[in-house]
């Protein structure tokens, strides 16, 4: 398994980050390290312990949902996890349109000015992605494979 | 009729010895020409059944058409190529596009929080994602699959669906079940979604109606006899197995079934489906199989515009060493 547990004194220094970007409070999750300064949350009801015993008797390969990575002294949260996190999330939610939201989900970035750093977007009531500011720009965050793949309707 | 898709003599001899009705073998092979109807699965890790069906109904016709299971929705707008997958509450994982027959292995496996689950056969992860909406992320889910590109699959669908209490493994599953029977994790349930010949999919993938050939049912069979001996060695006592397939051949279904019920301690239980199934067969090509094979169920295409599937329940009455 090529994993580490995250122990609760970074848990902790995880959860001040995510406060400070996005006003989460709560992270309800045994935290897993792999690769890549990746952080991946489990809610299962298997201690650390009962994972490493398992991983004795089976070759895992992933554990929990990929909450969130570390990169350039930045912590961005994963498309997915922002979902999970939605009712948390207060800060750096960008707020779009009908019309920036087409190109949003088909992989575009937006024009939008913002403060440096990384953001939420938002359309009216749903959460639809991460991305990054570079104070003129949001970089677009969707997975590549998750991008809606029709052309840009005519709004 | 001149279909793109024949089957081979052998595969309608085998069928039409299955439906000795004539009127229904028609029936039977004119539907697995036709394609399949748009049913999706309400994904509720990450919406509520209600706001989904409310956020679809405002672009395309939808249903629900079965009242106990309200998170399964039938689309009945004429869609484009592609269209299911391209909306925007696909891509934020409200959704799950599922045939209906794929559904029933989970309904009959029935997880429920807290428990302990493995699913030893999940790519592409249909079945898991459901099972871990059924258990609301609590518990622990065991997703086993054997190839690494299955295993992509299967976690890029989890991780889609918000699915937080899986641990995915990649073994092959003869070696999972028989290293996991050696130690105390033992399963509330198990759902044993077999590789099979696919005789039920010809409607999504009428490509299987040209590679469809006996000798592979011979060494499915087989295997699925192995599978279905160390899965149950998983289980705790009182605990529960779905054994499903995508086929009818009764060599990959009723077969194994009876092999369980003749060598293991486990009893076979009523199945309650949403959809119209038929009872198992006890007798084929000389073979008589266990009187309660008639509780596993069949499902027919043509019985429900759906996909055909075979499924049966077993409870294990004592824990095995």
């Amino acid at each position: 398994m090529n994993a580490r547990f995250i122990k609760s004194s970074e848990k902790k220094e995880i959860l001040n980050e995510l406060n400070e970007y996005y006003g989460v409070s709560k992270l309800p999750y045994l935290l897993i390290e792999t690769g890549r300064q990746r952080i991946r949350a489990f809610s299962g009801s298997l201690s650390k312990e009962e994972i490493l015993k398992l991983a004795r008797h089976a070759n895992i390969e992933i554990i929990g949902l990929y909450l969130a990575s570390k990169r350039d002294d930045d912590i961005r949260l994963n498309f997915d996890a922002v979902s999970l996190l939605k009712d948390q999330i207060k800060e750096n939610i960008v707020e779009i349109d009908e019309k920036q939201l087409a190109l949003w989900i088909r992989g575009f970035d937006l024009d939008i000015k913002y403060k440096r750093g990384p953001v939420v977007i938002k359309y009216k009531d749903e959460i639809v992605g991460v991305g990054k500011s570079n104070e003129e720009k949001l970089f677009n965050y969707i997975p590549k494979e998750r991008k809606v793949r029709t052309p840009v309707p005519s709004l | 009729m001149e279909y793109k898709y024949q089957m081979k003599p052998l595969l309608k001899e085998r069928m039409q010895k299955l439906l000795p009705d004539e009127q229904d073998f028609a029936e039977y092979e004119r539907i697995t020409h036709e394609e399949t109807r748009s049913y999706i699965r309400c994904n509720t890790l990450k919406i509520s059944i209600e706001e989904l069906f409310s956020k679809l109904s405002e672009k395309w016709s939808v249903k629900q058409p079965f009242p106990k299971h309200p998170e399964i929705m039938l689309v009945l707008s004429d869609l484009m190529p592609g269209e299911l997958g391209n909306s925007l509450e696909h891509t934020l994982g409200y959704y799950y596009i599922q045939e209906i027959s794929s559904m029933l292995p989970v309904l009959s496996l029935n997880p429920e929080p807290e428990e302990f689950v493995l699913d030893v056969f999940a790519s592409p992860g249909s079945k898991t994602t459901q099972i871990a909406a059924k258990m609301n992320n609590t518990g622990t889910l065991l997703a086993n699959d054997l190839k690494i590109e299955r295993i992509k699959i299967l976690s890029s669908n989890t991780e889609k669906c918000g699915v937080t209490n899986c641990i995915i493994t990649r073994n092959d599953a003869i070696n999972l079940c028989g290293n996991l029977s050696k130690t105390d994790f033992k399963f509330d349930k198990i759902l044993l979604d077999s590789p099979c010949s696919g005789e039920g999919i010809f409607r999504s993938s009428p490509k299987t109606m040209n590679i469809w050939n006996f000798n592979v049912i011979k060494g499915l069979s087989k295997q699925q006899k192995k599978f279905i001996s160390l899965a149950l060695k998983c289980l705790k006592k009182g605990g529960t197995l779905v054994y499903s397939t995508c086929t009818h051949a009764p060599e990959e279904n009723e077969e194994i079934v009876d092999f369980a019920l003749n060598n293991f301690p486990v009893k076979i239980e009523n199945l309650s489906l949403p959809l119209k199934s038929r009872p198992g067969i006890t007798e084929w090509n000389g073979k008589t199989f266990h009187k309660d094979i008639i509780k596993c169920a069949r499902i027919y295409p043509q019985d429900n515009d759906s996909e055909g599937f075979f499924l049966a329940k077993l409870t294990l009455l004592e824990e095995l060493k």
